[in-house]
């Protein structure tokens, strides 16, 4: 009756090393991208414009060569023009910088009037505003990540399968800012929703799993495969959403839920490779040798 | 009779809550009001749904109010107001006006409070020498005003929106974790320049006397503030004048004061008399230089109106005024016109006096946040966001049917998942929150998860073999429900540190998702729960 087959993996295959390899190597790879990037560029991403302080204005495009006029209607060059299609607008964008004065946003919206160019959006972050907000999304990420830790830490009770669900939040979360980096994906505060939105989404499938394995009856490849058809099931059918969200909110010029599209895509993909080879790698250990030690 | 209510009621609570869902959207009586300093924003469509300002247009700024506050002043048993101009004492070119001092913890024998200083001019380091100098111990200073300050400037702020006209605007205090407070003001359907432009100014209104002076280099000499804000009662809104250009707004001069001081009317007529812009012959015939901003050669006294401290209007006084004046009796009635050279300048003058002075000004350039988005890209935000959400629920619910195939079981899951939404969308329309990007990305991932959780129960409930009787149902969708709460939770602790933190308007986001979590978990799941049961026993 079932129209796609989850696949039936033959985890007896593989040993417990070899199931664990692929998932740590990825997060490897991810925490060289973004420790790379910190050295490089110091920070872990490349912060967007509510992060660094800046101007945007959103220039509506009416046909004639509004790209050229932007490039020559203000008196510093703005950091990005980005052309929007589906809604007829570019998105310009001004990074702060020191000695930026008082009413930029103010300037520039008179220089683009003065140019005819007709904005329908403003949006203007001072610098110190911006480092505000960093420490902020910072302190929201520890504590949401934390409060996830505690609270299934006392689900479960048992140290193996908690430190499993949490390590794989932890590579859950590290995954998409590297790929976040690689594809030129700014910082922005969408993606701190989407960042927190992985952490509650990701462990659904963990819990999923490790219920099925440690408050169920059957053998451990069978509470494997159960959980397995539910969890694959759900976490795809969540991924299609967001695809379809990142692209037709791109194609609009809406970036928050672009972001947030992109993100949770990227995140709940690494979902999938950690809850069915790091986690129940783990819960394997733990079953067959850990509990009997 | 009650056997199927007691049978049914999960499936019967869903029905009850979409039916009060449709009548919080579309009962005209949940409509928002709209009268002016509601929190209701102006844009309404069919539905009694209420749009935020990324979705219908308008101007949000957030800044903090500048200045420097000394905490833990010991008063030493001196009166506040004392403590404030002695401070002020101490710093050159700053107005007591722009010192305030409060009594913060009077219960202990020796009062203690803040003084905060509000004159951008001054800087940290002359404050903390002017506090030094006198003489009252403090324990340190920070940047930012006190408490009250910031609670009359928001009341004033709230006033000027008001005052200006500007329907549906609402102001409110945040807090960043840095303890920093921040106003968040938001104006729908407003540009930026306007809203700038209202709220960066602090409107102070005063009348100030220029007359001749042979030692000052320009020879002008001017005696501030012999009219303030304050003095002014029973407000007029600008009028044009009926002769000739130009426009004015009535006012008239408080003239009452406690016994034995003078009220600010006689104040003023003395101060007029005394400059010579009153005699008995007559008025001044006012010759002032605008752009040298002093009297012109040989002119009689003037007197200036100002705003923010600049002059915008200088003129003398009509014989009959002056005549009263000189003979004292025009202090009985106080009454006045503030006249402009233009409407505008009336109005702008109107607004500040009937809303008051800003105690402190708002940095918005230097440390706040403006995003002003045009009603036409509102609307268009609206549609697209609306068509996002529709195709992502499209492709939720094509991966349900092609991993099911089974309407039965696929059907019910995509409508309880949209019942979902449309519960929160009801919930939305009858606290009136305003929906935002956020909020709509919120709904996008409530399908997410609230189809996640339909997954869960229904290959629970059809694993194992057949479903033949309902305990058996029943003992595999307790099961199944354990996960879906464990979810739940961790869902609703994810994010509720988004719901608090000042990050944006991200907190809509926050707020949606776990409400629809929690209807998910108490509503909607157990209901297509007994949904699925009734599909699957009876066959």
């Amino acid at each position: 009756m079932t129209g796609i087959e989850v696949p039936d993996v033959d985890y007896t295959a593989y040993s417990n090393r070899q199931l664990v390899l692929v998932p740590l190597a990825v997060l490897a790879l991810a925490l060289v991208v973004i420790g790379g990037w910190y050295v490089v560029t110091g920070a872990p991403a490349t912060p967007g414009l509510e992060f660094t302080g800046g101007v945007e204005l959103r220039v509506v495009d009416d046909g004639e060569d509004v790209r050229g006029q932007i490039e020559t209607a203000f008196d510093r060059q703005p950091d990005a023009i980005q052309s929007i299609p589906a809604d007829d607008v570019y998105v310009v964008t001004f990074r702060a910088t020191d000695g930026d004065p008082e009413d930029l946003a103010g300037q520039l919206d008179d220089q683009a009037a003065a140019a005819n160019l007709e904005t329908t959006g403003i949006d203007q972050v001072s610098p110190n505003f911006a480092a505000d907000t960093v420490r902020t999304a910072i302190f929201g990420l520890a504590l949401a990540f934390l409060g996830m830790s505690v609270l299934v830490f006392a689900l479960f009770r048992t140290v193996v399968p908690s430190v499993a669900v949490v390590a794989s939040a932890f590579s859950d979360l590290l995954i998409p800012v590297a790929v976040m980096n690689l594809l030129g994906i700014e910082m922005t505060l969408g993606i701190v929703a989407a960042l927190l939105m992985i952490i509650g989404y990701s462990v659904d499938s963990d819990i999923l799993l490790n219920n099925s394995v440690l408050r169920r009856t059957g053998g451990f490849y069978e509470s494997v495969s159960r959980a397995m058809r539910t969890g694959v099931t759900m976490t795809v059918t969540s991924m299609a959403a967001m695809i379809v969200m990142a692209i037709v909110a791109a194609l609009f010029g809406i970036d928050l839920l672009r972001d947030i599209g992109v993100i949770l895509a990227v995140g709940l993909c690494a979902d999938l490779m950690n809850t069915y080879l790091l986690n129940v790698a783990l819960l394997r250990w733990y079953k067959f040798e850990g509990v009997s030690r | 009779m009650l056997e199927p209510i007691k049978k049914n009621w999960r499936v019967l609570l869903l029905v009850a809550v979409v039916l009060g869902s449709s009548v919080a959207l579309f009962a005209p009586q949940f409509a928002p009001e709209t009268a002016a300093g509601t929190t209701a924003d102006a844009t309404q469509g069919a539905t009694n749904l209420q749009y935020g300002l990324d979705l219908a247009g308008g101007t949000r700024v957030r800044a903090p109010l500048l200045g420097y506050t000394a905490t833990d002043v010991a008063f030493d048993g001196t009166r506040p107001t004392q403590v404030a101009s002695d401070v002020a004492a101490e710093l050159p070119n700053v107005s007591t006006r722009d010192v305030n001092a409060v009594v913060e913890d009077s219960t202990t024998g020796s009062p203690t409070g803040a003084v905060d200083v509000t004159d951008p001019t001054v800087d940290e380091a002359q404050f903390r020498a002017a506090m030094d100098a006198s003489g009252y111990a403090y324990e340190s200073i920070r940047s930012g005003v006190t408490d009250e300050t910031r609670g009359v400037a928001e009341e004033i702020i709230r006033g000027k929106i008001n005052e200006a006209g500007l329907s549906g605007g609402s102001v409110q205090q945040v807090q960043s974790i840095t303890g920093e407070y921040f106003l968040l003001v938001e104006v729908p359907g407003e540009g930026r320049e306007d809203v700038i432009e209202l709220l960066e100014e602090r409107g102070t209104v005063q009348i100030a006397i220029a007359y001749p002076d042979p030692d000052a280099p320009d020879g002008t000499a001017v005696e501030e503030d012999v009219l303030i804000q304050d003095d002014f009662e029973n407000i007029g809104t600008a009028s044009q004048r009926e002769r000739g250009s130009g426009a004015y707004v009535p006012v008239s001069v408080v003239n009452e004061a406690p016994a034995g001081e003078q009220s600010p009317a006689e104040r003023f007529q003395s101060a007029a008399v005394d400059r010579g812009v009153a005699g008995t012959a007559g008025g001044a015939t006012c010759n002032y230089d605008m752009s040298a901003d002093a009297l012109a050669e040989n002119s009689d006294p003037c007197l200036l109106l100002m705003v923010n401290g600049e002059v915008v209007n200088a003129f003398g006084m009509v014989d009959d005024l002056a005549v009263s004046m000189a003979r004292g009796s025009w202090a009985e009635s106080g009454n006045f016109r503030l006249t402009t050279t233009n409407f505008s300048d009336a109005q702008t003058i109107s607004i500040n006096l009937r809303a008051g002075a800003l105690p402190a000004e708002l940095d918005i350039g230097g440390q706040g946040t403006s995003s002003t988005i045009s009603a036409s890209q509102g609307e268009n935000f609206r549609f697209y966001s609306a068509i996002t959400g529709i195709l992502a629920v499209f492709a939720v619910a094509g991966m349900v049917f092609v991993r099911y195939r089974e309407p039965r079981v696929a059907l019910p899951m995509i409508l309880t998942a949209l019942a979902e939404v449309y519960a929160l969308l009801g919930f939305a329309a009858l606290v009136g929150y305003p929906l935002e990007l956020a909020v709509i990305a919120g709904f996008i991932a409530v399908v997410g998860t609230g189809v996640d959780d339909l997954v869960i129960i229904a290959d629970e409930v059809m694993s194992e073999g057949e479903v033949n009787s309902r305990t058996v149902f029943d003992s595999r969708f307790r099961r199944a429900f354990w996960v879906i709460g464990a979810a739940a939770a961790t869902t609703i602790v994810a994010m509720s540190p988004l719901m608090v933190l000042s990050l944006g308007d991200l907190s809509g986001f926050a707020i949606f998702t776990i409400l629809g979590v929690l209807v998910g978990v108490l509503i909607t799941r157990p209901a297509y729960g007994d949904i699925l049961r009734r599909l699957l026993t009876i066959r």
